[in-house]
């Protein structure tokens, strides 16, 4: 088990976490944020890649910056950025990895060949990976992070360059890890992880938001979220009026799907709140800001 | 082992590395066979050495003497006129005569030539080391450079002590032994000075650039935050500075394989190992060669290879350190560039009338620069007989020193 414990990550004046207490058991954890809410300062810190500030995060109990090595042994880390070295093969790369995680050659010839053929890269072993797309490289990341088995898998922005079909394949590859592990994702795209974590965790203002259950999450809007259609003339009032989630042209017309709290229309219909809307709505700020 | 294997990997197939490895080595050998014109001539230090021993005794000039005046007989069976010297003849021949002989006639005029040559010179070594005044030539020295107060003191004081290894080395006749002759051929110079000097700055050049590369290449390859997060961890850095030695190792392994080997293959050095580096005839300056301890040309190699190989084990170390905070091989490339000239004129910021002048003199920059004067108390203002030894283990101290503070401060460091 995980436990972060109070801990906050300052960079000179800029606060990147602040005060963030979390614990991590079996199973798959989404993190959810925007981009710059510090789901990475907090991966890299689970990484041991950066200390925090202030407080301690404790893995079985111990300290896992004193567990160092021991810690590490146990990881497996996919990030954000996937670096790789451009004129070797898959093979030839993941070997090395192998070696920086103390798995014996032999041993990490068999894995290398297995896990390649599970990220659907097993006819390119040998090709160099400059010619490879992006998520072709993405799925090389994925494969390395299973590398050692790891009794804990930290997943940043894991999704990213892969096509529908293969993200299917990775939802469906994260269920069956998650059955056994500590698998922790973090990603902005709210469909990654909304059918398969168990937890999801959202920071705001570099704190803790939330961390519960999809259905518990999307109950905190249980009643809030309506959809209507409109005239499109009416949209601009609507929008002053209404936190907007999602708006849809049909016949003429507007679809939209909104906030509200406080009483309803007659017009409006309630519909059960999903964790997009959620993630819309509390992030609204933010993403308003990224517009 | 394979950590390490994989590191070295990164430089040993770097095309930078290949490349200018081969244009390096062909400078060389073009440098050594371009001036290779002489090496005939060289030979007959060898034959002198077969026939009359390596060292210089009063028998053996007597019976060289004997055997030059038997040549002049044969001088004049071919010439049909009786000269006392090589030279006469030579000073006497007319162009227009110049064809009258066949080859193998300027064979024996050019050998003989060469005998007169040593034989003379062996025969003034005693005049010209008696007019040797070292601690004159060291008051000359304070003025030409403008050295006063302390740093006169104690270069004088060194002078002292070398005045007399000076006249031990006298009267052990350890410069009387046959070498090349050092004014015509300058090979002392070319060897330690020309080429050694190439193949040091060319290893350096190497070195801090494949060390730099080894040690960043994470960073540039943005593969950082992988591998530092694996169960080796940051204890990679120190299979990296491993890795950087060994690579060091093979540069200038290769380097000194491809180059000495051509220069020992075209000069044949085969009777001469044993001469003592202090003989008189390795005499090229106002003031001969003269090493602090009783060195053959052997030893006083190996001595020069060795020290130069741990010049650079140094330098690789040193790069390490500061590669570690750059976190770029060329931007580290260039500060190690900047701080070895910068160490090599920090005497020149100094006062010359204090100590300070002497002891920053005491760095790895002049250590190398001064290659060819290593070991010798005739090396001008680095003559002193710690100055190797000193060198190599203060930098070694500060090499090690350095590098445990920077990977100290790399394992807590965050990493972006």
């Amino acid at each position: 088990m995980i436990v972060v414990k109070d801990v906050s990550k300052q960079y000179g004046d800029f606060t990147a976490l602040q005060n963030v207490d979390l614990e991590f058991g079996n199973g798959l954890y989404g993190l959810l944020a925007p981009n710059g809410a510090g789901k990475t300062t907090l991966i890299k810190m689970l990484a041991t890649l950066i200390s925090p500030t202030k407080g301690e995060i404790f893995y079985n109990g111990k300290n896992i910056n004193d567990m160092d090595d021991q810690y590490r042994e146990r990881l497996g880390y996919l990030p954000q950025q996937f670096g790789y070295y451009k004129n070797y093969s898959p093979k030839q790369y993941l070997l090395y990895l192998a070696a920086l995680k103390g798995i014996g050659k032999k041993e990490a010839l068999n894995k290398i060949d297995e896990l390649l053929e599970k990220v659907a890269l097993s006819d390119v072993v040998n090709k160099k990976m400059k010619k490879f797309s992006g998520g072709m490289i993405q799925r090389v990341g994925i494969a390395q992070a299973l590398l050692n088995d790891p009794e804990i898998l930290i997943l940043d922005e894991p999704t990213a360059g892969l096509d529908p079909k293969e993200r299917a394949r990775f939802r469906h590859l994260l269920t069956d890890l998650a059955r056994d592990r500590l698998v922790i994702i973090s990603t902005h795209i709210v469909s990654d992880i909304e059918s398969i974590a168990n937890e999801i965790i959202m920071i705001r203002n570099k704190q803790l938001l939330y961390k519960d259950s999809v259905a518990d999450i999307c109950a905190t809007l249980n009643g809030c979220v309506f959809e209507t259609t409109i005239d499109y003339g009416q949209l601009e009032d609507f929008r002053k009026n209404n936190i907007l989630l999602s708006e849809k042209q049909e016949y003429g017309q507007m679809t939209v799907r909104f906030i509200h709290k406080g009483n309803s229309e007659d017009e409006w219909t309630s519909v059960p709140p999903q964790l997009e809307d959620v993630f819309l709505y509390e992030y609204r700020d933010e993403l308003e800001g990224e517009n | 082992m394979r950590i390490f294997i994989n590191e070295c990997k990164k430089a040993l197939t770097s095309p930078i590395l290949i490349t200018l490895l081969i244009v390096f080595s062909a400078f060389n050998i073009f440098i050594i066979v371009s001036s290779s014109d002489h090496k005939e001539e060289l030979k007959i230090v060898n034959e002198i050495i077969d026939k009359y021993g390596r060292e210089i005794t009063d028998d053996s000039l007597k019976q060289f003497e004997k055997d030059i005046q038997s040549d002049l007989l044969g001088l004049t069976e071919i010439t049909g006129k009786q000269f006392e010297s090589i030279y006469d003849f030579l000073d006497g021949l007319r162009f227009e005569e110049q064809e009258q002989y066949s080859d193998r006639d300027w064979e024996f005029f050019n050998s003989l030539q060469l005998k007169e040559m040593y034989f003379g010179m062996a025969n003034s070594i005693d005049a010209s080391y008696a007019e040797i005044d070292v601690q004159d030539g060291a008051r000359g020295d304070l003025k030409g450079y403008g050295i006063s107060g302390k740093a006169a003191e104690t270069y004088l004081r060194e002078n002292e002590e070398f005045a007399e290894r000076f006249n031990e080395m006298v009267d052990n006749e350890e410069h009387k032994e046959w070498f090349f002759a050092g004014k015509p051929y300058f090979m002392h110079s070319f060897l330690f000075k020309t080429v050694f000097l190439h193949i040091t700055i060319e290893s350096l050049l190497l070195i801090v650039l494949m060390t730099a590369l080894i040690t960043t290449y994470e960073f540039e390859n943005r593969t950082q935050l992988l591998t530092y997060s694996t169960h080796r961890g940051r204890k990679l850095m120190k299979d990296k500075l491993a890795a950087s030695l060994a690579v060091s190792t093979v540069i200038s392994l290769f380097l000194f394989t491809i180059t000495l080997g051509t220069y020992f293959f075209l000069f044949d050095y085969s009777h001469v190992w044993k001469t003592s580096i202090s003989s008189a005839f390795n005499w090229e300056n106002p003031f001969p060669y003269v090493t602090w301890w009783d060195l053959s040309v052997g030893e006083f190699l190996v001595a020069v290879v060795v020290l130069v190989f741990i010049i650079q084990l140094l330098f690789s170390g040193l790069t390490f350190a500061l590669a570690v905070i750059v976190k770029n091989s060329y931007t580290t490339f260039f500060l190690v560039a900047a701080l070895f000239i910068l160490a090599w004129l920090l005497p020149t910021f100094m006062p010359k009338s204090s100590n300070l002048f002497i002891v920053t003199s005491y760095t790895l920059s002049t250590l190398t620069m001064a290659v060819s004067q290593s070991f010798m108390g005739s090396s001008g203002l680095i003559l002193f007989k710690n100055f190797e030894w000193m060198t190599i283990s203060c930098w070694t101290i500060i090499t090690i020193v350095f590098c445990t503070i920077t990977y100290k401060r790399f394992r807590k460091m965050d990493i972006q």
